[in-house]
């Protein structure tokens, strides 16, 4: 069933219409904006922090997908395409209320046909660019030249979020930032990259 | 879109708040606190080693031994360590009543920006029962107290950030955690009364859960 793009934007936005438990989103930032400089205070040292932050995201997005899956009810995606169209319009829009732009590449996949075997034909290697137009974490913050030069990825907890809720559903990605408005580059890019699937196969009957 | 200029205007002006999920702070809350943990046990384990070089070098004289100081923490074995789980718990209390403070006293200068003046502290004190907590936990406190002498007890009988806490090992563990859980929220208070000009305490107690209680100690010449 090919999920056009816009149906994936109306189902982000359906899922976001129907969250009962919302917060205003300056606690959220004024939150993990004092977190962060907590963990620079405790840690000393900015790549520790990036690496903190991710790891405390990959423990978030393993709780996350589920919560995902369970509202959503979305199938599995066919390929790594679909992947980068779901987290950007759906997921990214149920949690945070934002939908990052995707730009996609590496080989496409064959044609995803309407069955439930998996093609395990997301060739490795293909990856999608997720653009942030707007950051909710990175509200009010600016970083100091301290940060900048130490290498301090501000928002990096998104990476581990990405990270673990990819891994629950058996792909296993790298996920980098790119760029962030923060360090004074012209826009937020995260990339995700697909390193490989973590089932082989699924067994044709046994679902 | 015809909207007529004055509310076109107006919105620009006063734009709708922006909301995230409310899940996505609950994960966000319970993976800190963890995080918290990790990284004030490195903090601290590097100042006793900044402390220890010191004694070394001869800087500072040696602390007090360990042995005064915990005679109730028979599991202890190396002399130098005091802390058993009850310090790592300080370490994170005291974080997360400083971030609470962040919040509490930016959020709260966004919340009294149309306000006029508070009168007097009770006044202050009404505020964060109603439009602290209406802005932060959805709903007003359901009972307050005062002595009239600057102390007040503020009871929610339903805490919000503390409703959805279990635990498998049981409500007493479930009830440890939530006191944790729950300098946040104390923080958030102490941050808005201090950023209004008020330098109290704020004091969170739970007996029963999803009741909590705070008193709040404002200083004598309010």
């Amino acid at each position: 069933m090919a999920t056009t793009s816009k149906q994936y934007k109306a189902i982000g936005e359906d899922l976001w219409k129907s969250r009962t438990d919302k917060i205003n989103s300056e606690l959220f930032s004024l939150t993990y904006g004092a977190l962060v400089v907590q963990l620079i205070q405790d840690y000393e040292d900015y790549a520790e922090v990036n690496k903190q932050l991710e790891k405390m995201g990959y423990n978030i997005g393993t709780r996350l997908i589920e919560d995902f899956l369970a509202r959503s009810s979305l199938g599995r995606c066919s390929d790594f395409r679909e992947v980068g169209e779901v987290a950007a319009k759906v997921g990214f829009k149920s949690f945070l209320n934002i939908t990052p732009t995707v730009t996609h590449s590496g080989a496409p996949p064959p044609s995803a046909r309407p069955t439930s075997t998996v093609q395990q034909s997301g060739v490795p290697g293909s990856s999608f660019i997720l653009t942030l137009d707007e950051n909710p974490l990175a509200e009010f913050v600016e970083l100091p030249d301290e940060a900048l030069e130490g290498g301090l990825w501000f928002s990096n907890v998104l990476c581990g979020v990405l990270r673990g809720a990819l891994e629950m559903v058996q792909m296993q990605v790298q996920v980098e930032f790119l760029s962030d408005v923060l360090r004074g580059d012209e826009s937020t890019e995260i990339r995700v990259t697909l390193l490989k699937y973590l089932e082989e196969e699924v067994p044709v009957g046994d679902d | 879109m015809q909207a007529a200029p004055a509310s076109a205007l107006g919105t620009l002006a006063d734009p709708p708040a922006r909301m995230v999920d409310g899940a996505a702070m609950d994960y966000l809350l319970i993976e800190a606190v963890n995080a918290l943990r990790v990284s004030s046990a490195v903090a601290s384990a590097r100042a006793k080693k900044i402390e220890r070089d010191m004694v070394e070098a001869g800087l500072v004289p040696p602390p007090p031994t360990a042995r005064q100081q915990n005679p109730r923490d028979s599991t202890s074995s190396t002399s130098g360590k005091i802390s058993g789980p009850a310090d790592e718990d300080e370490g994170v209390r005291s974080r997360l009543e400083a971030i609470g403070m962040h919040i509490g006293g930016n959020f709260v200068e966004r919340l009294c920006r149309d306000r006029p003046l508070f009168s007097d502290s009770l006044d202050v004190i009404k505020f964060v029962c109603k439009d602290l907590w209406v802005s932060c936990w959805d709903k007003q406190v359901d009972n307050l107290r005062t002595n009239h002498r600057g102390v007040y007890v503020l009871q929610d009988n339903a805490f919000k950030p503390i409703t959805r806490i279990s635990s498998w090992e049981g409500r007493q563990e479930a009830l440890k955690r939530a006191k944790l859980y729950v300098a946040l929220p104390a923080g958030i208070i102490r941050g808005a009364l201090s950023r209004i000009g008020f330098q109290g305490t704020v004091v969170p107690e739970i007996t029963t859960l999803p009741q909590c209680t705070f008193q709040i100690k404002l200083p004598k010449n309010t």
